[in-house]
């Protein structure tokens, strides 16, 4: 017998109480009423540290155990999901190693799980969409940000003939390349590639190169960012890491969220160090493929860095590895290749 | 009758009940790693169940006159709820970036905002009960729009001139469509105390840049030798002037306005708290300490951030607790005579767009 109170349908009245019998049959006893009545249960709220359980009846009424109470011995449900979490809640070895295992399971996923599933996503995202998320982009930075090219005709031809000899070189394993040329504006000598294929590379890139070869590099960078579909992997990782930090502190307040928000905007700076190092190294197998100079593009990044009054070192926050790294990675990969190269001939 | 008597007795000395929360840093950690553990191998399923947990915990912590608080939502509605948010909004993203265009949807969400916010209120009423009887949400479309649309565009027009107002207007409306069963709320925030507020407000931003900027004249004084003074002169004396300060002010004045926030919050909270009335006679007080309310939420904040998380259970608790025990209800005479009436049961899936979206309108 269980010693509670009851609540009656619908009513903050309390009436103490007590409950017997058994899980089929049910009877509550009301103080203070000398008859006690079969009680048809509907439902029983599920065990949680320091929360007394309670029991609806059909007709509404509520018997509130008290703390303690042994209601699944009653009601025999102590193997019930809940009632078994309960247990290891409060089991405080357990807690840990369940702490353990999800530390590592936090990392695991962080380091391997979303990146695996970024790709995968991004491997299979439609065609079609990628494409107007190509149109829409181009759309936009047309309106805010570009000007139509101001290179004459001729120097076009020459870019676009290049841009489709290295396209030629890449193979046709994903979208279909498209080299669009652009005046900058406030965004000066750049480059970028949308994912569905669109690669932009503003006039103010091209008057800085020296030589062709230096805009082949960048080309064929901006190649790697498409077939290796690093936008579409980058958006899929920031959502995951935005998913595993609601995870974490799903009910932290708006301060949390906002220093959370800074610190995944960092995050994804770091991924995309990552993913300029890969293009880096596709553009060297790209260039040297094409018979060009794999380490001219370098020389072109330290006129663009210097422009801009960048630093040559990897600064912590900076998106692009610091051009003294990525001259040596460079170089070392070009060399590799070269190396791998003459062993085949031999 | 015995209980109208006691009602009147009682009418001339309200019996002061504080709410009290009895949930333990220790004892919630079991229950958050655990709904963590089950939410990551199930891929975020479990997240459902994971909430209904935390929130029964927390509800069923908390105590008022020898009752607890419960939460009733029902996991799989939860997740139901959780599934159709997220599938829209990823297909707002995806239909944004296929063409800016979109972008102009953001207009008939601003225009379905205030009936969301009704729906999302009244399931989250609905959802909690106390003694046997639940809490509801009666909202009214054009009410909610003046207050959570119209008037926090007016406030920054008007360069937060206003926000006392939006305040007001806000919380009123919160309070007034509120109810207790049959009972209703009913909140007359008054607009002098809420200026008032606003005027600590702004007088925290300048004391915290005050303080920040000594620290730096005094770090920044420090990091200089006398000898090295008379060696360069005057120059040097002057950039320990303005240097330290100066970049004590600029930090100190980040700070102090990015915490400001929740030092305006608290206090429109005890403001808020203080002018309600449930069924014309019991009044809910509030005396949340602002300054220590700040307190509390950053250093959770980099408690939080620097153990990675796991002591964000302790940082809950610790918050939770102590907004309970700031609260309280002056009980005109008994609470027995509350009773449940049929509600709107609002919409799960608006409450977790709010839930999901991080919009919050509780302190």
């Amino acid at each position: 017998m269980i010693k509670g109170r009851y609540f009656p349908a619908g009513s903050a009245r309390v009436v103490a109480a007590s409950l017997s019998g058994t899980r089929d049959r049910l009877v509550l006893h009301l103080e203070n009423e000398p008859d006690a009545a079969d009680a048809k249960l509907t439902s029983v709220s599920d065990p949680i540290a320091g929360v007394p359980r309670k029991l609806t009846f059909a007709d509404g009424g509520v018997f509130e155990a008290p703390l303690g109470a042994d209601v699944d011995g009653l009601l025999k449900t102590g193997g019930t999901f809940f009632a078994r979490l309960t247990r290891l809640e409060a089991n405080l070895g357990l807690v840990a190693a369940v702490a353990v295992v999800t530390i590592g399971l936090v990392f695991a996923a962080y380091r391997f799980g979303i990146p695996l599933l970024a790709s995968g996503a991004a491997a299979i995202t439609p065609a079609p969409v990628v494409a107007a998320m190509d149109r829409g982009t181009l759309e936009t930075v047309d309106r805010a940000v570009f000007s139509p090219s101001q290179l004459n005709a001729g120097r076009r031809r020459k870019l676009q003939a290049m841009f489709e000899e290295l396209s030629q070189l890449a193979g046709d394993d994903g979208p279909a390349l498209r080299l669009e040329l652009r005046q900058g504006g406030m965004i000066g000598p750049n480059a970028l590639a949308l994912p569905g294929g669109t690669i932009i590379v503003t006039d103010e890139l091209v008057g800085l190169a020296a030589s062709d070869d230096e805009i082949a590099g960048v080309m064929a960078h901006e190649i790697g960012h498409v077939r290796e579909r690093h936008s579409l992997q980058q958006i899929y990782r920031v959502l995951g890491i935005g998913f595993m930090v609601g995870l974490v502190g799903g009910d932290a307040s708006q301060l949390v969220d906002d220093v959370v928000t800074q610190a995944s905007a960092l995050q994804a700076l770091v991924y995309s160090r990552e993913f300029e190092t890969h293009a880096d190294l596709y553009s060297v197998g790209l260039m040297v493929k094409a018979g060009r100079d794999p380490l001219a593009f370098v020389g072109l990044l330290d006129r663009i860095v210097r422009d801009a009054g960048g630093s040559g070192e990897t600064g912590w926050l900076a998106t692009h590895p610091g051009t003294k790294d990525r001259r040596e990675a460079v170089r070392k990969r070009a060399e590799a290749l070269d190396g791998a190269g003459e062993t085949a001939q031999e | 009758m015995t209980s109208s008597e006691t009602a009147v007795a009682s009418r001339e000395v309200p019996a002061y009940l504080e709410f009290s929360f009895t949930g333990r840093a220790l004892e919630y950690f079991g229950i958050w790693i655990v709904n963590l553990f089950l939410s990551i191998i199930t891929l975020g399923i479990y997240t459902a169940w994971a909430k209904v947990r935390r929130l029964r915990y927390f509800y069923g912590n908390t105590w008022l006159d020898g009752h607890n608080f419960e939460y009733h939502a029902r996991p799989v509605s939860i997740l139901i709820g959780r599934i159709i948010v997220v599938s829209l909004l990823i297909a707002y993203n995806l239909l944004v970036s296929v063409s800016p265009f979109f972008g102009l949807l953001i207009f008939l969400y601003l225009l379905a905002f205030p009936w969301l916010l009704n729906k999302s209120m009244s399931f989250n009423a609905r959802m909690t009960s106390y003694r046997n009887v639940r809490l509801n949400f009666r909202g009214s479309y054009w009410g909610a729009l003046l207050a959570f649309v119209i008037m926090p565009v007016v406030a920054l027009l008007t360069a937060g001139l206003l926000f006392p107002l939006a305040s007001k207007l806000s919380n009123d409306y919160i309070g007034r469509h509120l109810g207790y069963g049959s009972a209703r709320f009913e909140t007359r925030a008054p607009l002098k105390a809420l200026y008032g507020n606003l005027g600590s407000t702004i007088l925290f931003v300048i004391m915290v840049t005050l303080v920040c900027a000594g620290i730096g004249f005094v770090i920044g004084s420090s990091m200089v030798s006398v000898g090295n003074m008379i060696e360069k002169g005057g120059d040097e004396l002057l950039d320990v002037l303005t240097f330290g300060p100066i970049t004590g002010a600029l930090i100190g004045g980040y700070i102090a306005l990015a915490v400001a926030y929740l030092f305006y919050a608290a206090g429109v909270r005890n403001v808020a708290y203080n002018h309600t009335v449930l069924d014309g006679k019991h009044r809910l007080t509030s005396s949340v300490g602002r300054l220590r309310y700040v307190w509390i939420l950053v250093s959770n904040l980099f408690a939080t951030i620097l153990t990675l998380g796991l002591l964000r259970p302790w940082a809950a608790v610790r918050t939770w607790r102590y907004l309970a025990s700031s609260t309280g209800l002056l009980a005109a005479g008994s609470l027995d005579h509350f009773v449940d009436e049929a509600a709107p049961e609002g919409s799960v899936g608006a409450a977790e767009f709010f839930d999901i979206e991080g919009i919050d309108f509780g302190l």
